[in-house]
This record gives C-alpha cells, sequence and structure tokens, in this order.
C-alpha cells in the first residue's frame, strides 16, 4: 500500500529572473514523462526584480501507473522539518530557508551555491558590512543531513549558461528523484526558448552546465576543497596576497634592522607605498615616524608580548595616510600600463576588440589648490567658499587617446609640486597630531596606543569622503583621548574610542558616532555649515 | 510585455481528448474559453496578469472565438464593463489582483450586484494575501457579503477549478448575482494537469452580433426607486435560488472520515494545507483520506445552511479552517447553529490565528490543540517532536548566526531609468532640504527601500499626488509626489493631477515615464511607444519612450503651465529641476517627467538586434562601466548613489588596505548611471567607461593601433 508513501519534496531558492519558473517546469516536465505525479508552486510576487524568492516542488515517489487512479494530494508551500532537499543558488538564501526552519538534519539534503550576491545592506556600508560567509557554511553543515556545496554561478559562466541548467544538475547528481540522468538531460535538449534559431547553442550551454553540477554533486572531495577555499577567502592575510602589489617588495637591510622581524612584511608594503608615492625623503620620514612609534610601545612593553600590535597597525595606517590620494596619484595610477591590461581585462575585451576608456573626473578648486603655494590657496579656497555652490570641473578623460594619455601623464609629473603644494603641509600637521596621540596613549595604556592607532582606518579617499574621515578621527581623539571625559581611566577611553571608531564607519551622516560620542560623555561633532536653498513659502496669514 | 505566451497560447487551444498541462492561472483562462465567456477584461497585477496577458497575445484566436478582450485602463473599468451581462445573456469575465482591485473596482460591482445580471459573470480575483503578498492584508470575502455576490474558493486542483469555472457561470446566472472566484498566489502558480473540452465558441459575440437593443426595462437599472426592490430581491430569490444550485450540484465536497463525532470545515482554498497537516498528525493519507471528516468549501459564500447544519449535527466539536479576519464563515456558522439549537462544540479562531497565511506548520499547531481537546486518545507525539524539532532549530540558528541576516528586498534592475532620478533625488534634498515625499504604487515604490529609503505615505495606485493634498499647505518646503506612467493613468490623472490643477494647488508631481506597467510585467499602455516606432529606430538600443506624448499633451490639455521633461540618467540635471521645482516663484502645480523606457523592455528589444549585428558581422559598440580597484577609497558613497545589482564590493586587492573596494560585475549594460553620479555627486575618481568595439572596420583598427603605438610609448609599467 502507498498510503504510507510520502511525496519527495524540494525547496527551491533563487533570485529573481535566476530562471527558477523554468527549473520548476523541467521538473515537473521530467516527473510527467516518467510517468510520476508531480507539483510545482512558486510565489513570485516577492521574487519581482532581483529579490529573493522560493520555488516549491513535490513528487510522488510511486509510479502514477501502481496507484491504482488516485492521486496523491500535494502540498502548496513548503513544510518547515519536512523536506527532503533544499536547492539554492545563493549562500544567504539557503542559510536564511534554514533560519526559517526549513531544513532537518536528519532529513534534508542542502545543495547550496558558495557564491554571495551581496544585498544592498552588506554593499552600501562605508566599511565591511558583508556577512560571514563562513558563519553561512558552518550553518548549513551543521543543519543538514548531507550538504553540497559549490560555486554555481561559476558554474554556470563557465558553461556559458544560466545557474537554472546548472541547479537541474546538482539536483540530478544528488538522486534525490528516482529519474535517470538522460530524463533531466532530455527536457533541457527539448527546453522552448524564446530564441530557436539559437536553441542549439543555448541548449548545448544548459548541459555543459548541468554536467558540472551533476559532476560536482557526485565528488565531494572537490567541494571540500572549494568550501575550504572559501574559508580561506574569507581569511583576511589569504586574499591579501592575491594580485595587488607583491607581498614583500624589497625593504632596505638599514630599515629591517632597526625594526623586529614581525613588522618586515606589512612594514616593507608601506615602505615601498611611500616611496613610489613621493621620494626617497619622504620614506625616510615614514621610517622615522613609525620608530617613535615602536620606542613608545617598547617602553611599556619591551619583551613585545603584543607583537608590537600598534607598530605594525601604524605601518599600514600611517602608510595609507602619508600616501594620500590627490590628482597627481589618480593620474599616475590610471596611466600606468598594467591598468590598461587590467581594463581589458575586466571588460572581457576580445583579441580583435577595440576598448576605448574614458575616465570620470570631477576636480573641484581644493584638488588644484592642493599643489598651490598656501597663500595662493586659501585665496583660491576662498573664492570657491564664496560661490553659491562649489566650482568644480567634470571631465571624461579619454585615456585611450593621445590627448587624454599626454594629459594624465602630465599630471602625473607634478609629482614635485606636491611637497611645495598646501595640502601636504596640511596633511602632515595632522598626521603628527594623531601619532603624536597614538604615542602619548600608548606611553599611558598600550590598549588606548593600539585603539588610536586602528581610527587610521577612518582616514580614506578624496574630497569630501576624506574631509569628513579626518574630522572624525581628530574629533575622536580631542575629544576621547585627551579631554577629561567623566571615566578618563586609560583602558576606559580606549574602550570608547574602539566604540567610536565601528560607529563612525557604521553610516555616512555619523549619527551612530555622535551617539556614541554623547554615550562616552563627550559633545558630538560641530554641526558643518552647509548651503541650503530655502523657498519662499510663508504661512498664509503672514504679511506678504 | 515582459513574457511570451507563444507555448501557452497553443495550450488554449487545446480540445476534448487532450490534456492541459500548467500554471493554475492558465488554467482558470481555458477554462472561460471552455464555458463560452463572450468579453473578457480586467487590469493586471500578480498573480493574475497572465490570464490577460495570454488573451492579449492571443488575440487571433479569440477573434476567432468571437472573445472581445480588454485590456482595462483599471479595475472600475473593468467591473463596469461587466454591464453587458446584465441586459444580454453574454458570459462575461474580468480578472484583477485583490484587495486593492476591488476596492477600486466597489463602486461599479455594487451598481452590477444591485439590478443583478442575465448572463453569468465571474470575477476571477487574485486573493494576495499572506506570505508573498504584495499588498494589504485585507479578506475579498467582505465584498461577496456586502454586495450579495456568489464567492468561490475552490480547492487547488486544476481539474475543479476549471469546473467551478464553468459552475461560476451557471451559478452566476441561476442566481442572477455576479460570481467571484478567489484565487491564492500559489494556486495560480500551481504546477498541474487537467482534462480538457472543446473550447466554446460564444452564441452572441463578436463574429455574431445583436441587431437591437434591449427594451427599457427599469428593474435593470441600479437608480431608485427599483434599488430597493433589488436589496429585497438579493434574499428573498437570488441567494436561495444560488443555495439551491449549489446543493444540487455538490459544489461543496463532502469528505468522510471515521471519527464521526468531529469535522472540519475549510475553505477549498485551503484543503491541500488541511490534508498535509492531517498527515502530519496521522490523521490522512498521502491520497487525502481522512480520519476526521471534512466539509469542504469550494463555495465560500453564500453557505447552504442546511448542508452545514447537517455536517455539523450529531458532532461533538466542529473546526472551522477560515484565513483571515474577520471570521465570517465561522461567524455564519455559529448564528445558524444557534437558531437551529445544534450544541456542537465550534472551534476556529480560538485554535488558529486570526491573522496571516495558514501554512501547514500553522494549521498543524491549531489541529493539534482541536485532537487533544476532542481526540484525547489519538497520539501527537510525533507531530509534537515535529514542531518542537522546529522551534529548537530556529533558536539553534539564530545562536549560531549571532547577527540577523540582511534582507534581500526586490530593487530597481541593472540599468533601471528610476533608480538615477532616486540618486538625483538624495543630491537634490542636499541642496534644497529633506522634502516630504508621497510614494505610489509601482516599481519607484522600491525607493523606499535601501539604498534611497525614501517615501512618507502610500495611499494607493495613483493617489501619491492626492495623498499630499493635506500636507504640502501645512509644510514650509514643498512637497513631492512621485508617480509611474501606469499610476497616472490607472487613476492618478483624475485623483491627482485634476484635482490639484482645480484647486491651484502648489505641489510638486515627478512622473516616471518608462513607457509600461513595468511592476505587473510591463504591459503596454496607451503613452508607450508604438511597435513601428520600435520597428523604425535606427538604433534600437536608446530609450524610445520620448516618441510617445500623450502624457505631455494630456497636461497641457488640462493646463499644466509648469511642465519639464528631463531624461532620468542626467542626474545632474535631474537634480538640478528638482531644486527649480522645490524652490521657484511659481506656486501652481510642477510637473517633470523623468522620461527613461523601462530596461527590460529595452534588453528585450537589444538583446536580438545585437545578437544579430554580430551574426552578420556588423560593427557593434558594447558600452560597460568599471571602477579602478587601485583608486577606488572604499567607502561604498557610490553604491549609496545606486544600489544597482552590478555594482558591488570584494576584497581589497591592496595588501595594505582592509576594506572592500567597489566594483561593476558582468551584467552591466551600460545605463551610465555610475558615470553621472561621480560627476553629479563629485564621487571619487574610480569609474571608467569602457566602449568595446566589436567588428570595427580596417580604419578604424589602423587609427586605434597607431594610436594606441603612442599611447604606450607614454606609459610607464
Amino acid at each position: 500500500m502507498a498510503n504510507g508513501t510520502r511525496p519527495i519534496t524540494l525547496l527551491v531558492c533563487a533570485l529573481g529572473g535566476e530562471g527558477g519558473g523554468v527549473l520548476s517546469e523541467w521538473l515537473v516536465d521530467i516527473a510527467r514523462h516518467a510517468g510520476y505525479a508531480a507539483q510545482s508552486t512558486s510565489i513570485p510576487g516577492v521574487a519581482q526584480r532581483t529579490g529573493a524568492t522560493t520555488y516549491y516542488i513535490e513528487v510522488f515517489p510511486l509510479p502514477l501507473a501502481g496507484l491504482a487512479g488516485r492521486k496523491p494530494v500535494f502540498s502548496l508551500s513548503p513544510v518547515p522539518g519536512a523536506l527532503d532537499a533544499i536547492v539554492s543558488s545563493e549562500l544567504l538564501e539557503t542559510v536564511r530557508q534554514i533560519g526559517n526552519g526549513m531544513s532537518a538534519p536528519q532529513r534534508t539534503l542542502v545543495i547550496s551555491s558558495t557564491g554571495r550576491t551581496l544585498t544592498t545592506a552588506e554593499r552600501m556600508q562605508p566599511g565591511d558590512g558583508r556577512a560571514d560567509a563562513a558563519r553561512f557554511v558552518e550553518v548549513v553543515k551543521a543543519f543538514s543531513r548531507e550538504h553540497h556545496l559549490f560555486d554555481m554561478g561559476a558554474a554556470a559562466r563557465e558553461a556559458g549558461t544560466v545557474v537554472s541548467a546548472v541547479m537541474l544538475g546538482a539536483i540530478a547528481g544528488s538522486g534525490l528523484f528516482p529519474f535517470p540522468r538522460a530524463a533531466f538531460e532530455a527536457v533541457v535538449r527539448g527546453s522552448d526558448t524564446q530564441a530557436p534559431e539559437k536553441l542549439g547553442a543555448m541548449a548545448a550551454a544548459s548541459l555543459r552546465g548541468f554536467a558540472s553540477a551533476f559532476d560536482a554533486v557526485q565528488r565531494p572531495r572537490e567541494q571540500a576543497a572549494m568550501v575550504a577555499r572559501l574559508l580561506a577567502d574569507d581569511d583576511e592575510t589569504a586574499h591579501r596576497a592575491e594580485g595587488g602589489l607583491p607581498l614583500n617588495p624589497a625593504l632596505p637591510a638599514e630599515v629591517a634592522a632597526r625594526f623586529p622581524p614581525a613588522l618586515h612584511g606589512l612594514l616593507s608594503l608601506g615602505h615601498a607605498r611611500v616611496l613610489d608615492y613621493q621620494d626617497p625623503a619622504y620614506a625616510a620620514l615614514y621610517v622615522e615616524r613609525l620608530q617613535q612609534v615602536l620606542e613608545a610601545e617598547r617602553s611599556i612593553d619591551p619583551a613585545g608580548a603584543r607583537g608590537f600590535a600598534v607598530t605594525h597597525e601604524m605601518a599600514r595606517w600611517l602608510a595609507l595616510w602619508m600616501a594620500f590620494d590627490d590628482i597627481v596619484r589618480v593620474a599616475e595610477l590610471k596611466s600606468r600600463a598594467s591598468r590598461t591590461r587590467r581594463v581589458h581585462a575586466e571588460v572581457k575585451a576580445g583579441e580583435t576588440d577595440i576598448v576605448k576608456v574614458w575616465d570620470h573626473f570631477k576636480p573641484g578648486a581644493p584638488e588644484f589648490a592642493a599643489l598651490l603655494p598656501p597663500a595662493l590657496a586659501r585665496r583660491l579656497l576662498a573664492w570657491d567658499r564664496r560661490r553659491a555652490t562649489p566650482w568644480a570641473l567634470p571631465l571624461k578623460v579619454g585615456s585611450h587617446s593621445v590627448a587624454g594619455m599626454a594629459s594624465l601623464r602630465l599630471l602625473a609629473s607634478l609629482r614635485w609640486l606636491r611637497r611645495r603644494g598646501q595640502r601636504f603641509g596640511e596633511e602632515q600637521a595632522l598626521i603628527a597630531r594623531w601619532l603624536d596621540a597614538v604615542i602619548a596613549g600608548c606611553r599611558s595604556d598600550w590598549r588606548l596606543g593600539h585603539e588610536i592607532a586602528l581610527c587610521g582606518r577612518l582616514i580614506k579617499g578624496y574630497g569630501s569622503t576624506n574631509e569628513r574621515g579626518k574630522a572624525n578621527l581628530l574629533h575622536v581623539i580631542d575629544q576621547l583621548a585627551i579631554a577629561p571625559l567623566p571615566d578618563g581611566a586609560p583602558e576606559a577611553r580606549a574602550r570608547a574610542i574602539a566604540a567610536a571608531r565601528e560607529a563612525a564607519l557604521a553610516d555616512e551622516a555619523g549619527n551612530a558616532l555622535d551617539a556614541e560620542l554623547v554615550r562616552h560623555g563627550a559633545p558630538p561633532r560641530p554641526v558643518k555649515e552647509q548651503p541650503i536653498r530655502w523657498m519662499k513659502r510663508r504661512p498664509e496669514a503672514a504679511p506678504r | 510585455m515582459e513574457v511570451s505566451f507563444s507555448k501557452e497560447i497553443e495550450a488554449l487551444r487545446l480540445g476534448a481528448g487532450d490534456t492541459f498541462h500548467g500554471e493554475g492561472i492558465l488554467a482558470i483562462t481555458k477554462g472561460l474559453l471552455q464555458s463560452g465567456v463572450a468579453y473578457v477584461g480586467g487590469y493586471q497585477g500578480a498573480p493574475v496578469s497572465h490570464l490577460l496577458d495570454v488573451m492579449v497575445q492571443a488575440k487571433p484566436y479569440m477573434d476567432q472565438l468571437g472573445v472581445h478582450v480588454e485590456a482595462c485602463s483599471n479595475e472600475a473599468s473593468a467591473a463596469a464593463m461587466l454591464g453587458a451581462s446584465i441586459h444580454y445573456p453574454l458570459r462575461g469575465a474580468v480578472t484583477w489582483k485583490s484587495i486593492v482591485g476591488t476596492n477600486v473596482a466597489a463602486d461599479a460591482l455594487s451598481n452590477l450586484s444591485s439590478p443583478g445580471v442575465r448572463g453569468g459573470v465571474l470575477i476571477v480575483v487574485g486573493e494576495d494575501y499572506g506570505e508573498g503578498a504584495s499588498v494589504i492584508q485585507e479578506r475579498t470575502h467582505a465584498y461577496a457579503l456586502k454586495s450579495s455576490m456568489c464567492l468561490l474558493d475552490p480547492r487547488p486542483d486544476l481539474g475543479v477549478m476549471v469546473d467551478m469555472v464553468e459552475h461560476g457561470f451557471r451559478l452566476s446566472e441561476a442566481s442572477s448575482m455576479p460570481c467571484m472566484m478567489e484565487l491564492r498566489i500559489r494556486t495560480c502558480h500551481v504546477r498541474g494537469s487537467f482534462e480538457c473540452k472543446d473550447n466554446q465558441p460564444p452564441a452572441i459575440s463578436t463574429r455574431t452580433l445583436m441587431a437591437e437593443p434591449a427594451g427599457f426595462d427599469y428593474m435593470r437599472l441600479a437608480h431608485p426607486p427599483v434599488t430597493f426592490r433589488h436589496e429585497k430581491l438579493k434574499g428573498e430569490e437570488r441567494l436561495p435560488a444560488a443555495r439551491r444550485y449549489i446543493a444540487e450540484h455538490r459544489l461543496n465536497e463532502q469528505i468522510p472520515g471515521r471519527h464521526e463525532s468531529l469535522g472540519i470545515v475549510v475553505q477549498g482554498g485551503l484543503y491541500n494545507a488541511l490534508i498535509r497537516s492531517l498527515q502530519q498528525l496521522g490523521l490522512a493519507d498521502a491520497f487525502g483520506a481522512t480520519d476526521i471528516p471534512l466539509l469542504v468549501l469550494n463555495v465560500a459564500y453564500p453557505l447552504v445552511p442546511e448542508e452545514v447544519a447537517d455536517f455539523c449535527a450529531h458532532k461533538l466539536a466542529v473546526l472551522v479552517v477560515e484565513e483571515g479576519q474577520p471570521e465570517y464563515i465561522e461567524q455564519e456558522i455559529a448564528t445558524l447553529l444557534r437558531r437551529r439549537d445544534i450544541r456542537t462544540a465550534l472551534h476556529g479562531c480560538d485554535l488558529l490565528p486570526p491573522a496571516g497565511e495558514y501554512g501547514v506548520e500553522v494549521l498543524a499547531t491549531g489541529l493539534g490543540l482541536f485532537v487533544q481537546r476532542h481526540l484525547p486518545g489519538h497520539a501527537r507525539d510525533s507531530a509534537e517532536a515535529w514542531l518542537d524539532g522546529n522551534r529548537e532549530r530556529r533558536a539553534a540558528v539564530a545562536a549560531r548566526l549571532g547577527a540577523p541576516l540582511p534582507n534581500r528586498p526586490p530593487s530597481f534592475c541593472i540599468g533601471c531609468p528610476e533608480r538615477p532620478v532616486f540618486a538625483a533625488l538624495k543630491l537634490a534634498q542636499q541642496d534644497s532640504g529633506p522634502v516630504h515625499i508621497a510614494a505610489d504604487i509601482g516599481c519607484h515604490a522600491f525607493g523606499t527601500f535601501e539604498p534611497f529609503s525614501m517615501g512618507h505615505s502610500i495611499l494607493g495606485y495613483g493617489m501619491s499626488l492626492a495623498s499630499r493634498a493635506g500636507v504640502s499647505p501645512m509644510m514650509q518646503r514643498r512637497a513631492l509626489s512621485i508617480m509611474g506612467d501606469g499610476g497616472f493613468w490607472h487613476n492618478g490623472l483624475l485623483t491627482g493631477v485634476q484635482s490639484a490643477l482645480f484647486n491651484g494647488d502648489d505641489a510638486v508631481l515627478l512622473i516616471f515615464k518608462n513607457g509600461y506597467t513595468s511592476a505587473t510585467g510591463t504591459q503596454d499602455i496607451i503613452s508607450t511607444p508604438g511597435d513601428d516606432v520600435k520597428e523604425r529606430a535606427a538604433d534600437r538600443q536608446q530609450s524610445l519612450v520620448d516618441k510617445n506624448q500623450t502624457i505631455e499633451a494630456t497636461l497641457k490639455g488640462l493646463g499644466a503651465q509648469w511642465l519639464r521633461t528631463v531624461h532620468t540618467y542626467d542626474v545632474a540635471k535631474m537634480r538640478k529641476t528638482l531644486n527649480e521645482a522645490f524652490t521657484s516663484d511659481f506656486d501652481g502645480l510642477k510637473v517633470i517627467i523623468a522620461e527613461g523606457e523601462c530596461q527590460l523592455e529595452r534588453q528585450r528589444r537589444i538583446k536580438p538586434w545585437i545578437a544579430g549585428l554580430l551574426r552578420r558581422g556588423e560593427r557593434v559598440v558594447r558600452v560597460r562601466y568599471g571602477v579602478d580597484e587601485d583608486v577606488c577609497n572604499g567607502d561604498h558613497a557610490c553604491i549609496r548613489l545606486s544600489g544597482c545589482p552590478t555594482l558591488t564590493v570584494k576584497d581589497n586587492p591592496d595588501p595594505l588596505k582592509v576594506d572592500p573596494v567597489a566594483v561593476v560585475i558582468d551584467g552591466c549594460v551600460g545605463c551610465g548611471l555610475c558615470g553621472a553620479n561621480a560627476h553629479a555627486a563629485t564621487l571619487c575618481p574610480s569609474f571608467y567607461r569602457a566602449e568595446v568595439v566589436q567588428n570595427a572596420k580596417w580604419h578604424e583598427r589602423l587609427l586605434h593601433a597607431l594610436r594606441g603605438a603612442v599611447v604606450r610609448a607614454m606609459q610607464p609599467a
């Protein structure tokens, strides 16, 4: 008797526009052709335009022929804890469904892509708002009977197809349904597309994607490797190696000699950065500044029990601040041959394709003032402030053209002017204030120094972003590190600064930062004056 | 239209002996044709859009059958269309999304129900309630009650659903009452099959026209004094007639069970969920054979008192499984049991939650309480274990995750023309100060989500301008109303624009002119660029909505004086125009038309065109944007101004830096927003625009080769 038999239940998680509808249609057709009762449902309403959605499929495990004309009653919605499988094209969505209680460790097979399509909330953070993928993987492992993890997006790209074909391959490979591989492939081959003339090519690509997923699910060892890689990716140091600068550019011996080996890695990077940015003298200044920090740290932790973490962090943040971004730097970076090669790769240009590249610049008065002598710069900035809206020059420079590249190189050659410019001096003064705070903090309490050093993370980029970062940093230093506080104990200050730093990275407006400041008895940041255009509406009653 | 229904249209042609395989809503569509429907209308909206979309695309076949299909301007016009069945023996069907659509249609529905109908009328409403719903959570049931319309709620089996369509028309004709059929989201999208019948060409149709209008008959007007008589007829004749038909044809199903002292009355639409819950409790098998007798209400209104009474009589207790509040069915059953002095214990909302969708877990929980009280002998251990397991697992996962998971609401498509406007609006508010934003229904409602999080109120489709009428007179700064062209034609033109002009309101209206009702599946509207325009366009890639000036002409005709049209991707100009509207001395209605064609429709046009050019080896320019990873400052201000799915972040390749850098991933359609934002908002100079030229001619190659040589000579490594 089949009465006790229960349907095979499958929940498919996908994002809108990933072809989940096609996938469920495929599965129902496969079951039908194989002579099994099946049903699929979905709630596309929420999938609308890139949102998360699910599709739900039930297949009765016995052939219709053997059911004496009786029809199984299928559920229209997935039942938490009663699923045989969850197949998902995105790791967060997999975990979301597991969090909804869908997956039962004693019953549910989870096949998920390791790929992340980051949500807007994760992408928009000023700092790093990405959720912890490694933790997601742990959840998948902990709450599934069996799990298969691989990058479905990559598999689809390699095969030149869509993720739905890959998911179908994964389902087929898992042996969830009592259908042979051929049955799955047949439906892909026969699947209708709105472009019949391309059907051949598209079907072939789909079958490639199908096969790769089919194998991936059947080869657990490889997935293990992939998961390991994912975990590694998440580990800070691993991905730093790939791309960008070589991990260990030559560090002058006499410089190396002055620092403990533990610091040489970042030190060499920092030294190379500052040297590349300006000149040997500037690099020497970097080393000298870093040495002051080291001395301060040694004074409180001679044995380096804490691995000279303060100096280590300063090696990073000091280099980045000293190599502050300006138009000269940007012109230099944008005019390098390596950059041209990178762009060609990014836009996937073919051998014979012609690639034209336009760079979007919008330098304002401050950018030019930066390179002028202080007196001149002040007058230019004063003029700019008098304007209703600040002056700026929107440019589209064709770096593929002779004129464009020439102008970029010309700008890049103005490095000598930078030293004489108003901004250079200004930045040095600010760096000095931060440096002194780190050193002073370090001498009073190691952790305080460490926290102030970490605040270097607040300094970023260009224009308003850069201004905001510097203002935040200096306010934090003045109010939390130096000014008297209700609880002025060094460790209390350290805690306050740590909290303030995190808050400063939380939102652009700095509301979180102000809240933190006030919470620790410090004044919020002064309101920055900003021109607002007022409109003329007055209350009706008011005399006109 | 977003989807092509070529396959589905073929399915509509199936006849006796064929088996239909497909989605529920398309089975309903087929059912209409099998019932000899003469005219069909409606307004698109999930989950019933497909019904109308298919019929619109199947126009040649509909003409062949003599069926008239009307894509109505809103639900009110769809409901009014049913007036044809008051006098004439025409079967008519309309469809829309409920509850919102039914609200819009309510006036016509009252005036239709009062005189009653001669030809059968079926209103197919998508009951957009519960999980996945995109509208307010209210029941359509209330309308059936107040206007005395039958309400069908078939159990989600394609065969039953199609039968109920045919019965719906006959029931309507037998009772003179319009019939509504409520279909839940998952029911519309359920994939199943049913045995077809031949389609019935209507007796009176677009092919066989009526010669003469009906004679004058005051009884068929919804106008006093006859309306008083109508109200009596509803109770004296129509409802009894309907109940007779329902009973005679056994539209409601009684399923026996061995525990005869108990019973469950369930809305047809919830039957499957109930059976699965009974299975979880070990009270039903895979084929729906149940231990507890069921009364499945495929007709949720009117109830047949005798039927319900007979089912309940001699039972210890009955559970009413009814989704949504108020619990109308439970209340009516309580009344009729009380009147008949039947002492059966009645349960419903005392054991089941009054609000929200009745999923299997929710039902099983309530059912467990029912069984615990009235079937104490029955073992519930495994069910309890399952339910506890779910609870514990949720807690365990939450604990392991530590932080709540980031949400993933729907958002603007890649290259959407509406995204740039919200970027401009964010910048404009930095200049002119924050404004009150009256939002509306449509894709632009995604502007209420991150990264923009804009909008103070949503009062309904096309209601934004009207909804600020009380706000703007009370505020120093001007209020902004945002409306799509879909909402504008649905009713924004009259409820908003006309009213604002008539009252001389100082208001700012921004109309998204993307050319379609995009959120519902890019259906055409009166301001959609014509097919001929699309054919003639030299460059198929460009937006073509500017070719249709209906909105502009209408506004001018109405007397709107301050009218600006801005291409949406020009963020700087849009920002300037918004500031102008917020601060100008002109104190009447200021309208900004944000012009940019729906990117979905553009891509549907572009993809095959490009493919064709490439096949023929002709020159093709592909535009794509990118970010220089070593110039990007890792602040992500660009993302806070865009939120485009292809503008995301990756690990910082610079070993010194820790925060991720922005990156443009595959899928970028080169809409230009990244560049426009970089300039308008003075973002960091890391954005580049790349043009990839394929199949370039020889002279272009030569020029590029020479230029490349010089450029490379200047470049450092």
